[in-house]
């Protein structure tokens, strides 16, 4: 039997250590990376495809949740966490295995059976939902994360001036840099705060604060001009959505 | 538990006292049962025999124990608490008045309808005569009734306030574990389990030294939780504790600088006024960064006032917005100074790039000092 190829991600050594410790006599595992934070984890598993990523919710930089994001569809994934009722909520809804620390040998391995299984089947592990739903009520995300091969871009919501849908892709333009991700615009609006960002157009969503002023440069048609002279098209939808917003 | 505790007025008006359960009616129709009998003894003077008394008295005396039980409308329209006893008095006699003449009158239908076929020649006639007797026994009936209303709704309303006095132990003690759940962060308590059961392998002295801690900070902010105002002095003391457990979890990446004036060590301070200060500092600054940083605590004296001041990294690149968890922390804080230095306390937050900083200042009083 091939080897379980297995990434651990956790902030803390000594639970890092514990696994290794459970893990040592297990002859059909291989640890081929340990990660101490949300940035490692997705750089390792993009670049190791791992079979399965033990994941620990709270770790600086990146949570689990986001993680989970960023690697969708290519790792199977089993939780930990000490305490998170919404996160556990989730998860029981999804169906994704989680170990509650502190575990037992016994109860990792478990997991570890569960999850070898569900590879030979082919099931995948994550939903995108589940990242929505694991986190507390009225903590909307405030940042926006862009994967580039291993490397994982923060783009906090409030430097972002526009996005634009470009096929596939969806262009986010901040402080004069601009980065990719595949996503649909649909789905980036339901993500950005609403009192700050409105679809202006069907390929363009406006940060209104950087708005300077709306030009009228035909009939029913608007424009809109932003701080730093960039001219975005508005729709007749978009104009009558953006008046409204900003009154 | 639901705390309906102002649902159950103390005169529940909303159940007869007898009609609220089975064997309460069960036994006032018993009771009723010699009323009976002892009416039938004394009018069956006015009736030709045993039987015929019987016949026209016994059917009255069940319907006239239903009738009674409206004594409890009596009862609630005139309770005797805010009614004077005149009016009380009043509302009896003409309810009891009523309620005879009433019986009286039905039992005068009952004779007319039964005449015909009992073959007892000239009841009704006896039966009027009757209407002496019959009418005062019927209104003396009606103010026992309303006697043993008023009795009952006494009792139960004397049980409501028992029963709530018990609820209300019920829930204050409930507000006290939850209180003591509120100071135990879940997230720590069963991180360090975590790490007792990773360094029970490899290193079991360090795994019992961590057991040690845990119970020691355990039982510590148990004690003084249940206190109003502790020496400053425990309250370090416990972070102490709290600092050395968060060590053992983050090894390198937790440091401490700290800086305590021993001038302020009798201050009275509320309990976990500090500490949990602390929790935030390394929940929300040094567990968000890779590298970890340095946690920074300074307690000075200025003059008649304390000054805490609480410092530790933040990510720069993380949430801008202040933590739902942090925030929580600071306004308890805030209100609890408030609440024991009126006008005296000042909290300042600072957060900029990197950095997060609380000032604590308020009166230094130390034991045996009043304001």
């Amino acid at each position: 039997m091939k080897p379980l190829r297995l990434v651990i991600a956790d902030d803390e050594d000594l639970a890092r250590s514990l696994v290794r410790e459970f893990l040592k006599d297990s002859l059909d595992l291989e640890i081929v990376a340990e990660c101490r934070n949300g940035f490692e984890a997705v750089k390792a598993v993009t670049e190791l495809k791992p079979d399965l990523l033990l994941l620990d919710i709270q770790m600086p930089r990146l949570d689990g949740f986001e993680v989970l994001e960023l690697i969708e569809r290519e790792t199977n994934v089993i939780f930990i966490t000490a305490y998170d009722q919404y996160a556990i909520r989730a998860f029981d809804v999804h169906a994704i295995d989680y170990l509650l620390k502190p575990f037992s040998a016994e109860r990792l391995s478990e997991a570890l059976d569960r999850a070898r299984k569900k590879i030979d089947r082919g099931e995948p592990t994550t939903t995108a939902a589940l990242a929505a739903e694991a986190r507390p009520p009225g903590t909307r995300a405030d940042r926006i994360l862009i994967r580039d091969g291993g490397d994982v871009h923060v783009v906090p919501m409030a430097r972002i001036d526009y996005v634009e849908a470009q096929d596939d892709y969806v262009c986010f333009r901040a402080e004069g840099k601009r980065y990719l991700k595949q996503q649909t615009l649909a789905d980036v609006e339901t993500v950005l705060d609403p009192t700050r960002f409105v679809r202006i157009h069907r390929s363009y969503i406006l940060n209104v604060e950087r708005l300077a002023k709306l030009e009228l440069y035909a009939k029913d048609s608007h424009a809109a001009i932003l701080r730093d002279g960039t001219r975005l098209p508005v729709s007749r939808s978009g104009y009558s959505r953006l008046n409204t917003m900003i009154g | 538990m639901e705390p309906r505790l102002w649902a159950a007025s103390p005169f529940s008006t909303d159940v007869h006292p007898i009609l609220e359960s089975r064997q309460r009616l069960t036994l006032y129709l018993m009771a009723w049962l010699p009323i009976a009998a002892i009416l039938i003894a004394v009018l069956k003077r006015g009736f030709e025999s045993w039987p015929e008394a019987t016949l026209v008295i016994a059917p009255m005396s069940l319907l006239y124990a239903f009738m009674c039980l409206s004594a409890w409308y009596v009862c609630l329209a005139a309770p005797m608490r805010d009614q004077t006893a005149l009016r009380v008095l009043t509302t009896l006699s003409i309810a009891s008045v009523l309620s005879s003449g009433v019986w009286f009158a039905a039992g005068e239908v009952w004779v007319l309808s039964i005449e015909p076929w009992a073959n007892f020649p000239g009841l009704s006639e006896r039966y009027t005569l009757q209407f002496t007797p019959l009418f005062l026994n019927g209104v003396l009936l009606f103010l026992l009734a309303a006697a043993v209303h008023y009795l009952l709704i006494t009792i139960d309303a004397s049980r409501g306030v028992e029963k709530r006095a018990l609820e209300l132990q019920v829930l204050a003690r409930e507000a006290e574990l939850k209180a003591l759940r509120a100071q135990i962060d879940p997230h720590f308590l069963f991180n360090s389990l975590n790490s007792i059961s990773a360094l029970t392998m490899s290193d079991p002295q360090g795994a019992r030294s961590m057991c040690l801690l845990l119970a020691d900070f355990l039982r510590t902010s148990l004690v003084l939780g249940s206190k109003q105002q502790i020496p400053i002095s425990e309250e370090l003391r416990l972070v102490e504790g709290f600092l050395s457990i968060e060590k053992v979890r983050y090894g390198k990446r937790l440091s401490i600088v700290r800086n305590v004036d021993p001038a302020c060590d009798g201050c009275l301070v509320p309990p976990l006024l500090i500490q949990p200060l602390v929790e935030n500092a390394i929940r929300h600054g040094i567990a968000r960064l890779i590298d970890g940083g340095a946690v920074r605590l300074e307690v000075q004296r200025e003059g008649q006032a304390i000054e805490i001041l609480l410092e530790n990294p933040v990510d720069p690149h993380g949430e801008v917005t202040p933590q739902k968890g942090a925030g929580l922390g600071l306004e308890n804080v805030k209100s609890r100074l408030a609440r024991l230095f009126p006008g005296q306390a000042n909290v300042n937050v600072l957060r900029d790039e990197g950095r997060f900083q609380v000032r604590l200042r308020f009166p230094c009083i130390r034991l045996g000092e009043t304001q």
